[in-house]
């Protein structure tokens, strides 16, 4: 007893006990639920069996019933084309003002804090926001593109099926972006000083140095950056339930949306949890994709 | 011979700040010029202008007789040789190399065939697809430095590139690089703060200070001659010695002030009497004598023996350090005589620290033999 005691004061005990309690809060707060939820995906749940752990087992069932529903494919799809669109918005313009505030003019560093005011905004009220901004009647949108002769007519963004997806990509493109500007910018002033003068010396001109040197040298950074992007918007909730609510008629109705909508909308847990765990099949590969990328940092 | 480089009138202000003061340099064709200075000179500064990474304020500024004033770093031709290597860290070190070709358009196996060529001559061959966190530092120096000699450019810049290596490496790449310069007959501008690699590197070594070219010549003259203080004290190792003296009543001796001792010594030639000087003396001018026996006797101090030399400190203000090669059976405390051989007596202005030319024959034989030993066990 005495030894025990002695290795948790000042021995391995100590290490052990270190570890172990982040990791048993990790399983009670993350990890449980997680299983709950693998395991919910291969049951028949209804609103009566919700309170109980030991329900029929239906094997793939869920899987293949979530399959044969006619707006399951249109889901995926949008799912896709939300994640990919909203990645390659948010990271193209986030690179894009990195690398303008990493000129260095006056100002830019405050410039760039401003810009972190999107991020930090609840997902709600960005939401509210661009309500208004995407508005078909009245919306600054319309209003801007009417006047600049980019369109003729109103587009009413959220209720046109044609529209609403992009009304929620646009709203998440600019939540997001700074986050981006950020992480890329630690990523840019992370490259030493003097390899851009060798290159110089070396001959190479502005677009060639952004080429052999910013590129290659921030593989790490965009790798990481990408990965969270697919983590983040495959979290992307609040944008959905306040702009479109996934409608109409789920033209704008993502995996994210859907689960949450299926499980507590219409009650049918087991579609919910089924959903769930295909995402998060996803969200692995991409947590995979990012801890290596973090971990195959390319530095002097 | 054709000048390679050549600055009229170079001038640099940051702000308020004047980080070049007028600088004049004519560096000719083939030569290798020491830029040295302590911290702050404007050594780096006038180097990175050379390359273009700086903008001169004013004055012109010419390589291989074009003016490159307006002229981007990567139109000037020139390769330089950075403090911390800047190696691209994504590519290997064959990568490294052909950069330079590479961007140029250069075709692949043509680049590939130079790059092999260089290796060989820097010893590099076997490293070719290593990456440069794998080398060590002597061998990133290697990849740095022939990472310039392909582009066979019109001058090497060199900022400092010893300066991140232990001493044995730092003396063997410095006889490298030398050998290298003499091999290639490429004009190379070298930035140091140790005036040891200027001096043994160097055919032409310019000593800077808060901006200024203090003086600029051959080494041994630099020695020989310092034109001010300054110079004198940044030049050699161990330091000059100095000491405020005062010419006397005749004009022809100096008195030396050593606090509770005072020195006479005979002067060649007259200066005005009563002026206040400041004398300088090298440690390995002055000769150990029996008490009595010598120009004045003074307590000793410290004494450092590093084996081949001995450094003995005297116990006097200022301090005095005198060289003796061996041995020496001086101890603290010892009371010993000092000879001063009054040609290698240096006077200096006390206010301005000019340089006092009291145009005497000098018997410059040269510096005396030990020196150079003194030197190199540093």
């Amino acid at each position: 007893m005495k030894r025990i005691l002695a290795s948790v004061t000042d021995g391995k005990g100590f290490d052990i006990g270190l570890v172990l309690l982040p990791l048993a809060f990790l399983f009670i707060m993350s990890g449980l639920p997680l299983v709950y939820n693998v395991v919910m995906s291969f049951q028949e749940v209804d609103m009566f069996s919700l309170g109980s752990f030991v329900r029929p087992f239906v094997g793939f069932k869920n899987y293949v019933d979530l399959f044969s529903q006619p707006e399951t494919r249109p889901i995926l799809l949008n799912t896709a084309l939300f994640v990919s669109s909203s990645i390659a918005g948010q990271f193209l313009i986030g690179f894009g003002l990195a690398l303008f505030f990493w000129m260095n003019f006056p100002g830019a560093s405050w410039l760039r804090g401003l810009f972190l005011v999107s991020w930090v905004m609840p997902g709600l009220v960005v939401g509210a926001i661009w309500n208004w901004i995407l508005s078909g009647d009245f919306g600054v949108l319309n209003f801007l593109l009417r006047e600049t002769g980019v369109i003729e007519g109103n587009i009413f963004w959220r209720s046109d099926p044609n529209y609403s997806l992009w009304a929620v990509i646009i709203a998440n493109i600019w939540l997001g972006t700074s986050f981006n500007m950020i992480l890329l910018s630690v990523g840019l002033s992370g490259i030493p000083k003097d390899l851009y003068e060798a290159a110089e010396l070396d001959g190479a001109n502005a677009l060639q140095r952004f080429f052999t040197i910013t590129l290659p040298m921030m593989r790490s950074t965009i790798g990481a950056i990408i990965a969270l992007g697919l983590i983040f918007t495959l979290q992307q909730f609040d944008l959905f339930a306040g702009i479109t609510s996934g409608g109409p008629n789920n033209s704008s109705n993502v995996t994210q949306y859907w689960a949450w909508d299926l499980s507590f909308r219409q009650y049918d847990f087991a579609k919910g949890a089924t959903i769930s765990v295909i995402m998060i099949v996803f969200v692995m590969l991409a947590s995979v994709v990012y801890v290596r990328s973090t971990r195959h940092e390319v530095r002097g | 011979m054709t000048l390679q480089i050549e600055l009229n009138g170079v001038n640099k202000y940051y702000g308020a700040f004047h980080a070049l003061k007028d600088i004049n340099l004519a560096i000719e064709k083939g030569t290798f010029v020491a830029l040295v200075g302590p911290s702050g000179c404007g050594k780096s500064t006038l180097l990175r202008s050379l390359a273009g990474l700086e903008k001169i304020s004013t004055g012109e500024m010419k390589i291989a007789g074009q003016l490159m004033n307006n002229v981007p770093p990567r139109k000037r031709d020139v390769a330089m040789v950075f403090q911390s290597y800047a190696l691209y860290p994504h590519m290997t070190v064959e990568e490294n190399l052909t950069y330079s070709l590479r961007i140029r358009g250069v075709k692949k196996a043509e680049a590939r065939k130079a790059a092999e060529e260089v290796a060989a001559t820097t010893g590099l061959s076997h490293l070719m697809k290593r990456y440069p966190r794998e080398l060590s530092g002597g061998q990133r120096q290697r990849v740095a430095m022939s990472r310039a000699i392909i582009r066979h450019p019109k001058a090497f810049l060199f900022d400092e590139p010893l300066s991140n290596l232990d001493a044995a490496l730092r003396v063997h790449m410095r006889k490298e690089i030398r050998a290298l310069h003499d091999r290639l007959h490429a004009t190379s501008v070298y930035v140091t703060h140790d005036q040891i690699e200027a001096m043994t590197m160097a055919d032409h070594v310019v000593v800077m200070r808060d901006g200024v070219i203090e003086q600029q010549g051959r080494p041994l003259d630099l020695y020989d001659r310092p034109a001010n203080r300054f110079v004198a004290g940044f030049i050699g190792s161990p330091a000059m010695n100095f000491i405020p003296a005062v010419v006397g009543e005749d004009g022809t001796h100096v008195l030396l002030n050593l606090g509770t001792t005072q020195a006479r010594l005979a002067l060649a030639d007259p200066l005005a009497p009563g002026r206040a000087v400041t004398a300088g003396i090298r440690p390995e001018h002055i000769r150990i004598v029996a008490a009595g026996q010598g120009a004045f006797d003074v307590p000793v101090g410290v004494v450092e023996s590093t084996g081949s030399a001995t450094y003995i400190t005297s116990a006097t203000q200022p301090e005095l350090t005198v060289v003796e090669t061996g041995r020496g059976d001086v101890r603290g405390g010892d009371i010993i005589g000092l000879s001063i051989d009054t040609m290698q007596l240096h006077l200096f202005d006390a206010e301005t620290g000019k340089r006092l030319e009291a145009e005497r024959a000098r018997g410059d034989a040269g510096a005396p033999r030990h020196l150079h030993l003194a030197q190199a066990v540093r």
